[in-house]
Order: C-alpha cells, then structure tokens, then sequence
C-alpha cells in the first residue's frame, strides 16, 4: 500500500493536462505541496461535493476532446454524498473518472473510522454503471490510470491508500474565488486552443 | 395566440436567461415547469439532453454549480424544503467560489397547504436564505404568467451579473397551478 502522497504524486503527473478536482483538507493541501497546478480545482470546505462537482464539469465540456475531468476524492468524503455514485451511473458522462484513495479513515478528522472496512465502494460503483479498476500500488494505480482514460463512460478508480496525514505540510490558506478564476481561466482556454487546432 | 401557464412561462424564463443544462429534484407543484422544459428541450417522460433528474438538492447544487467553470450556466429546479439538504453547497461552493446559479423552487406550507408538517421547513425558507446572503425573489397569484416568466429569465441574467446563486420562489396557489 502507498501513502496518499505517493499516490498523489503519480496523480499530479497522470493528470497534468487534465481538470483535477480535488477534496478538501489533508488532501488538497498534499496535492499542492506537490504541484500548485492551474488545472487543480482545490474543494477547501465542500466535503462530498468532488464527484458532483466534476460531474457537472464533465457534462459542461462533454463535446470536448479532453478525454477525462478527473475527481479526486477520499472514502469518508464519498461516503458523506454517495449520491455521486448512482448519479454518475445513470447521467454517464463519456469523460467523467473518479479516483477514490481510501484510507479507510477521516485523516483529517482525528483519525475516526470510515464504513470502508466493511464496505466495498468499488462494488457501490460497479453496481451503479461505473467501469472500475482496483490498485494498491503505484504500478497498479499508473496502469489503471492510463486503462481508464481510454475508456468511455464513468470510470471509478478505486485506489487502498495508507492511513495518516503527511507531517509539516502547509494549510492551503488560499481564496476559493482564486482557486476557481484560475481552474477555470485554465480550462477555457484549454478548450479553446484544442478547438482551434 | 397561445397563452401560456404560468409553469411554461417559467420554464420559458429558464431558458430565455440562458441557461445550458437544467437538474431537478422532483415535486408535484414542479412537475408541469419540467414537463415545459423537456418538452422544449425536444425530450420526453422527464429527461432530455439539456434536463436531466437528480436524487438531492446538495448534488444539485454541486452539479449544475460547477457549470461556471465551464463557461455555461446551469439552474436547479426544485421545492423549497429541499433548501436545508443544500446549504453547506451553496455556501462552502456556490458562494464562496463566486458561482452563478439560476433556482427556481416552488413554495409549500403555506396558502393551499394540506400537509400539517411541511411549513416547519418551508415558512423559514426565504429568511434562511436571506441570512446566508442569497438574493431571495418571490412570485405568486399577484402577477401574471409572463411577469413570471420575465422574472425567471431576469434572475438568471442577476445571477451572471453579480456571481452568485439568485433563488426564485414561486407559490403556485390561486395560479393555473396547484400547491401540492
């Protein structure tokens, strides 16, 4: 099992020329340690809200050629709006991946269980429509990442991470009307450029 | 000449404001304002490409919020007591990243009412709405079906203009509607 850092920096380089939504707290905050990327949309107190989020940028730019808008979410996260789930299932967005990193734990919340210890998200996504892959690995995550980006329709990647918070790791401090204007000055112009190619 | 509902008028007002991609969480008062949509939108039996069911007000918000990042404008059509599923969306996302967002919500609890529990959630609806700062506009019996009509379209233009969820309530009692 990796740490979600680990995991994190193979998502920031899978995922550079990508939409990135990402949840809040511990996870944001180790993203951007990582890379501060103008293509990351940082949720910095809407828990729960990444796979709504994305889905709905999925369905604002369905006519474009970028292949996936990628959410990356936690299990207690999810777990807080697992409407997400049949949700995307039945919208089914052609270009809608979400990566889950299940620690099994609220890392940023004093460590307190999650259901994912007896609960199976990945079978929840399956049996709602979602084309799953499984890893525990940066080999696995990096080989389903890439599967997945091929792949049409809601894809679920469901990622065994470690639990625990990466010490001397900065609060993001930052404004969300920033965080928003930049993702979004990004994206436009990303579509934009490829339409005009 | 053809005059309109004041449902259609409605629904007309969501895509004069132009509005690119409607979600709903269903009632019986909004059922007639959907049925408009999709039918306008070329769509049948409650989904089209452009209206689409959603199953809570806080997914909602989350969804066709997110539609500014895109460039697009997105609205939610719903009842007024699903606003307490949806208030940590509209705050820690919609206002708080700056996010305009066209809702149209039909009202309860209050003339025409039969259910003796749905005013504990609904009769607070539009005060709640006014403390987290969302600009509130309410419409009933008192104008007409193009007054609603022009207020919707002009509410979502509102919500562009200032970069912010902008709420329409709308009591269907003593309109060609019905509450409930």
């Amino acid at each position: 099992m990796m740490r979600r850092i680990e995991a994190l920096r193979h998502l920031a380089e899978l995922g550079e020329q990508l939409p990135l939504v990402v949840t809040c707290a511990a996870t944001s905050r180790e993203l951007a340690s990582i890379a501060d990327r103008d293509n990351h949309l940082y949720l910095l107190d809407a828990m729960g809200l990444v796979g709504s989020v994305a889905t709905g940028i999925a369905i604002g730019i369905r006519d474009s050629d970028i292949p996936k808008v990628v959410g990356i979410e936690g299990d207690g996260s999810l777990l807080m709006n697992p409407n997400v789930l049949p949700t995307g299932g039945y919208l089914a967005p052609s270009n809608l991946l979400l990566v889950v990193l299940d620690n099994h734990v609220y890392s940023s919340t004093a460590g307190l269980p999650t259901y994912a210890d007896r609960i199976d998200l990945a079978r929840m996504a399956e049996a709602t429509g979602w084309t799953v892959a499984r890893a525990d690995d940066a080999d696995g995550l990096r080989r389903a990442f890439a599967e997945l980006l091929e792949t049409p329709g809601p894809c679920f990647l469901h990622v065994r991470t470690e639990p625990g918070n990466e010490d001397g790791v900065p609060k993001l401090l930052v404004d969300p009307v920033v965080v928003g204007h930049r993702f979004s000055t990004w994206l436009q112009e990303r579509l934009v450029a490829r339409m005009s190619r | 000449m053809t005059t309109m509902t004041y449902a259609e008028s409605a629904a007309a007002g969501i895509w004069t404001a132009g509005v690119d991609q409607v979600g709903y969480i269903p009632s019986v008062t909004i059922a007639p304002v959907i049925s408009a949509l999709v039918a306008e939108d070329g769509g049948a039996n409650g989904v089209s490409r452009r209206v689409t069911p959603l199953s809570r007000e806080e997914e909602a918000i989350g969804v066709l919020g997110a539609l500014p990042l895109t460039g697009r404008l997105g609205a939610v059509v719903m009842q007024d007591n699903g606003f307490g599923n949806a208030i940590t969306a509209l705050t820690t996302f919609s206002l708080s990243y700056h996010l305009p967002l066209l809702i149209f919500a039909n009202t309860r609890g209050s003339l025409g009412e039969y259910n003796s529990m749905i005013h504990s959630v609904s009769q607070p609806v539009p005060a709640m709405l006014r403390l987290l700062g969302l600009p509130v506009i309410e419409l009933d019996r008192r104008t007409s079906a193009k007054d609603w009509g022009d207020v919707v379209a002009e509410a979502g233009r509102h919500a562009r203009m200032t970069y912010r969820p902008v709420v329409v309530l709308a009591s269907f009692w003593h309109t060609d509607g019905s509450v409930a």
